[in-house]
């Protein structure tokens, strides 16, 4: 199983730090969740997917999310360009079970159901997965330090995470843990020993006093594709209610 | 080896154009097998093709009880068992268009969001990488993937437009991208398009149906365990079956026609064994002298023997490998052949693109050829060891039947037809049933020789008051020499009677049918989604029938939903409909229950209606029960009545349309059945239903006519192969009799010398030979049709119990039996023309010297 991108979104979120002494990589992730649990989240992000040809191709969505950590329920909607203008993706988590998503193609004029299976897989073509933009559980993993190093000038842990799922798709991942706000700056994920894909996390500010990244940088190296998703209008802790993350609320896309 | 090139060698050069007859009886024999075979393992083979490039790396596909679909809601119930890691729903679909190069496109509905996960779609080019981008073909619903090879061959590009027949009527798509070739492809023989599942359903008028589900299971569960799992799950309305199984299922549709093939090339080698022995009766004969100066000279019966059969071992191993060659054109035929039934009979499309060569065929066929050769002059060769040198300079005599000869045929011929007519008596025993058939043919084998005597003596009138003098010396060389004469007159005998026998079931089919459509496809206007009612490609809503119903000059509609659905491991067809309603238009022959009753019952969910043919095929009778699979689960039914209906040869169910919508949760219909006001005219009402649908959706509207043409068509097509035994027939004809005549025309050499040496003609010795001819094909004629209305019997009863289950009428087949009289006699008066020129060429002053 990769690393769930949201958990290290929510980590990033809470860059402020109340921690200090010895800590074991268990409770550097459970702090990092701890801050970065936010009761809803809306963002406007660019997608720029380049494909393994040279290609690239840009896409807009508007997310929002309410919820965390396993009962957590996402919304996409696509804005541009105007092809897919409407469609939308609603995810629905549900703890310790397999999430539920639906894709709305207005053009159809119907939702259709997401394989489940898929979202271990590349996220509609991107190189993220469905995966990484649902929250997950900290505890699916086994943590373990591994050291400490730089990234962008910032001070790092490395933390081990290692599936404890049998069927999960990569070996283990290795976290880079900000010191100064808990927040993620890369992940690499392995298969054996081999590194087959990394998230790169940049221009991390604050917002609303959450460590927030702006810019997401994942690149799949085994089939030298990248993706970058530039997060715009950042707001934490909107109201969003319940029915907007139904399947009729999806059918009325914005 | 001396004795083959000092003795064999000559002969052969001496006699090429007969040695060319001979050997065509084997090339005959294997080229038809060979062909049979081919065609047919080619056919296979292209579906199992498409079948496993299609699959992927998909290891169980589930299917709703036959054809019928099923909703959407099971694939969740596949997802969610544990064993599954991928379920992918899939349409599949085959549709006609207006290109140029291909006839049938291949549509695959995929769950693009999933599929990846199956199926490698090696995109080659893309416009602005929509292909690759799934977010942009899917919200696209007009995206269509292609192959290279369909594109190259339409002129086809990415963003080409391409109208497509949809349930909704002609629709524009538009080319986003085209796969690599290999792979998925080149199944369907390149002719394929991807398109979005969702957009499928559109395009089929699916609703909200799939056709199958194609799973991966995850690693540590076995393909069995899964299977055994899902299908518990499912229950019995659905087949979960590794996409292997689907071409098994194909080629047990082809069984019967593979039964009838094989039957042929059996008769075709049989046909070689006749004709060889023929031949090398006829070389035994020639060579009668030479044989007995070799004995006198030392040589060993054994020797004499090994001679012959080398001699035939020579000829069999060209001629099977020409027929081998010969076969494989003919392949091409057959092929085409078989492809088209299995589209008209089962709605099965498919692209075949040049034919399998099995080795193992190919060697099986050569050896198979080169035995028959073999064992066709073991009994030649017999004759020829066991010939005294001091009767090897006898003429004619050898051809003569002993009295105690024709008395032991005789009392073999009258036990044998004996033990058939006893076999008679026990008419539901299969075994009782093929001895007496096999005795039957013994019999009439063994009493040919006295028969050929008799009908000779009957002829010898005749033919004197024809032709005083020329009639009656044929009819003479017949009575006097039966033996010569029977082998070519058995061969002609079974040929004939085979002709007979298929024509016989093949009009009583027809006649059959035709009745059956009278009765049955009594509606004056068809509306379907394609030109073939069997082969629809879209489901049309309900609603549907109230649209057709308001059209001035309709009087009433009958919507009718078709299925296929697997009973006892057969595929058979369910019709469902308002059956109160359907037997107050139409009158089916009731063979158990009573009509009315059995309208109510089934209308009522009560029971349901079996054909005859599923009745007999399944030994099932009124009041049985019958467990028929759904996607509900298994529909426990009691039969109700049996009443005559053709369409499937596997036999059909009738169940009342609101049990169907029950246990199918499916409204859609594939053909409504129009009846017009009185004085409507059909043209009119079928051009107001094709206007009304016009850029709506899809339809084909065929009058009563055109329908009972198509499905007439199809049957002929099935039995177009009663053609080919006449074809053997005249062959046999020609060959069997010219060899007869060759050997006639040795042994007479010093009686047609002396009729020429007293002022006998030339054309009169012409017109001797040519009699015999005739008169050898008339007692073939005459015995062959006498066998032939006898197998027929034999025929119609194995048609009923083992291909068809219908009980055909006996109908004796004049019109083909009145064909055979011209062709074979014409073949006959043929085949005595070089025979003819070789008892004028010879000199009068030689040939009494002959003796």
């Amino acid at each position: 199983m990769s690393r769930p991108l949201l958990v290290w979104f929510a980590v990033l979120a809470h860059a402020s730090l109340a921690f200090g002494g010895p800590q074991s990589a268990q409770q550097i992730l459970e702090e990092s969740q701890r801050r970065a649990d936010v009761k809803s989240l809306r963002y406007e992000g660019l997608l720029q997917v380049t494909s393994s040809r040279g290609k690239t191709a840009e896409k807009r969505w508007q997310l929002e999310r309410v919820g965390s950590q396993g009962s957590s329920k996402i919304v996409f909607y696509f804005t541009d360009p105007p092809q897919i203008k409407g469609v939308a993706i609603l995810i629905v988590n549900h703890p310790g079970e397999k999430s539920d998503s639906w894709m709305w193609i207005p053009a159809a004029h119907r939702e259709r159901r997401v394989d489940l299976e898929s979202r271990s897989r590349r996220f509609f073509d991107t190189d993220f997965k469905l995966e990484d933009l649902e929250q997950r559980d900290v505890e699916e993993y086994d943590y373990e330090s591994t050291g400490q190093a730089d990234i962008d000038g910032f001070s790092c842990w490395i933390v081990r995470a290692v599936p404890k799922s049998k069927s999960a798709q990569h070996s283990f991942s290795r976290l880079y843990i900000r010191q100064k706000d808990y927040a993620i700056a890369q992940v690499e994920d392995y298969i054996d020993k081999a590194i087959v894909r990394t998230l790169k996390f940049g221009d991390i500010q604050k917002v609303q006093g959450i460590a927030t990244p702006h810019l997401i940088e994942v690149a799949d190296l085994r089939r030298h594709s990248s993706t970058t998703l530039k997060l715009e209008k950042i707001q934490y802790n909107v109201v969003l209610p319940d029915e907007d993350f139904t399947i009729a609320a999806i059918k009325r896309s914005k | 080896v001396n004795l083959v090139r000092l003795i064999s060698w000559p002969y052969a050069c001496q006699h090429r154009l007969r040695l060319i007859l001979t050997a065509s009886g084997i090339v005959l024999g294997v080229a038809v097998l060979v062909a049979i075979h081919t065609g047919n393992a080619t056919v296979v083979h292209s579906f199992s093709q498409t079948v496993d490039r299609v699959a992927g790396a998909t290891q169980l596909q589930v299917f709703a009880s036959g054809s019928s679909g099923f909703s959407e809601e099971f694939l969740d119930a596949v997802r969610q068992r544990a064993e599954v890691q991928v379920a992918a729903p899939v349409i599949e679909q085959s549709v006609n268009f207006g290109l140029q190069k291909q006839e049938s496109l291949l549509i695959l509905g995929v769950d693009m969001l999933a599929d990846s996960n199956l199926r490698q779609y090696d995109i080659d080019v893309g416009a602005d990488e929509v292909a690759d981008d799934i977010v942009m073909f899917l919200a696209q619903p007009d995206s269509l993937i292609i192959t290279r090879e369909f594109a190259q061959q339409n002129h086809l590009a990415v963003n080409s437009q391409i109208s497509l027949p949809t349930a909704e009527g002609s629709r524009q798509f538009t080319v986003r991208g085209i796969m690599r070739p290999g792979g998925l492809a080149s199944a369907f023989g390149g002719s394929l398009a991807l398109m979005d599942i969702y957009a499928a359903q559109e395009m089929f008028g699916r609703g909200r149906s799939f056709d199958r589900i194609d799973v991966v299971l995850r690693p540590g569960f076995s393909v069995k365990d899964g299977q055994a799992d899902l299908a518990r799950v499912l229950g019995p309305g659905f087949s979960v079956e590794p996409p292997a199984a689907r071409a098994q299922e194909f080629e047990s549709l082809l069984d019967a026609y593979s039964r009838n093939m094989n039957l042929m090339s059996v008769f075709a080698l049989l046909i070689g064994i006749f004709i060889i022995d023929n031949s090398f009766n006829v070389a035994v004969a020639q060579r009668r002298s030479e044989i007995g100066v070799l004995r006198a000279l030392g040589a060993t019966r054994r020797q004499i023997r090994w001679l012959f059969l080398i001699e035939s071992t020579l000829v069999g191993l060209p001629a099977s490998a020409v027929g081998v060659a010969f076969g494989l054109l003919l392949a091409w035929g057959s092929m085409k052949y078989i492809s088209g039934f299995l589209q008209s009979l089962y709605g099965f499309s498919m692209v075949t693109k040049g034919i399998i060569l099995s080795p193992g065929l190919i060697v099986s066929a050569f050896l198979i050829g080169v035995f028959t050769s073999v064992l066709a002059a073991v009994l030649p060769a017999q004759s020829a060891a066991s010939i005294e040198p001091v009767r090897a300079f006898q003429k004619g005599r050898y051809q003569q039947l002993s009295l105690k000869e024709h008395r032991i045929r005789r009392a073999a011929a009258v036990v044998m037809g004996a033990v058939s007519a006893a076999c008679l008596w026990a008419p539901s025993s299969p075994a009782a049933f093929y001895i007496g058939y096999i005795f039957s043919v013994l019999a009439a084998i063994l009493l040919a020789p006295t028969v050929i005597i008799w009908l000779a003596r009957l002829l010898r009138q005749p033919a004197q008051w024809l032709r005083p003098l020329e009639g009656t010396l044929a009819a003479d060389s017949l009575i006097a020499a039966p033996r010569r004469t029977t082998t070519t007159v058995g061969a002609l005998m079974l040929s004939l009677a085979l002709v007979v026998a298929l024509g016989g079931v093949s009009q009583a089919a027809y006649v059959s049918v035709q009745n059956w459509l009278d009765t049955t496809l009594n509606p004056d206007l068809f509306v379907s989604s394609s030109d073939k009612l069997l082969s629809s490609r879209f489901l049309f809503p309900s609603s549907m029938e109230t649209e057709l119903r308001a059209i001035p000059g309709v009087a009433d509609v009958q919507g009718v939903r078709t299925v296929r659905i697997s009973i006892a491991g057969s595929s058979r067809t369910l019709i469902a409909t308002d059956l109160v309603k359907l037997f107050e238009h139409i009158k089916p022959e009731v063979f158990e229950g009573d009509l009315q009753r059995m309208a109510q019952l089934a209308s009522q969910g009560q029971g349901v209606i079996i054909s005859e043919n599923f009745s007999t095929l399944e030994n099932l009778h009124l009041q049985n029960w019958l467990e028929i699979p759904t996607p509900s689960g298994l529909l426990r039914l009691p039969i109700v009545g049996v009443i005559r209906d053709y369409t499937s040869p596997k036999g059909s169910l009738l169940i009342d349309g609101t049990v169907f919508q029950q246990y199918w949760k499916s409204g859609e219909l594939d053909v409504f059945r129009v009846y017009l006001q009185s004085l409507a005219s059909a043209d009119d009402v079928k051009r107001r239903i094709l206007e009304n649908s016009r850029d709506r959706r899809e339809v084909f509207v065929l009058t009563s006519r055109e329908l009972k043409a198509y499905v007439l068509r199809s049957v002929n097509q099935w039995f177009g192969l009663t053609y080919l035994p006449i074809l053997i027939a005249i062959l046999v004809a020609l060959l069997g009799i010219a060899n007869t005549l060759l050997v006639s025309v040795t042994d007479r050499r010093r009686e047609l010398a002396i009729l020429r040496a007293v002022g006998g003609l030339r054309r009169q010795v012409r017109s001797i030979v040519s009699t015999e001819a005739l008169l050898i094909a008339l007692i073939g004629l005459v015995i062959g049709i006498a066998l032939g209305a006898g197998n027929l019997y034999y025929a119609l009863q194995i048609a009923r119990r083992q291909i068809i289950g219908v009980g055909l009428s006996y109908q004796f087949p004049w019109k083909v039996t009145l064909l055979l009289f011209p062709a074979i006699l014409l073949a006959a008066w043929v085949s005595a023309v070089w025979p003819g020129h070789s008892a004028v060429r010879q000199s009068v002053v030689e040939a009494l010297e002959y003796e």
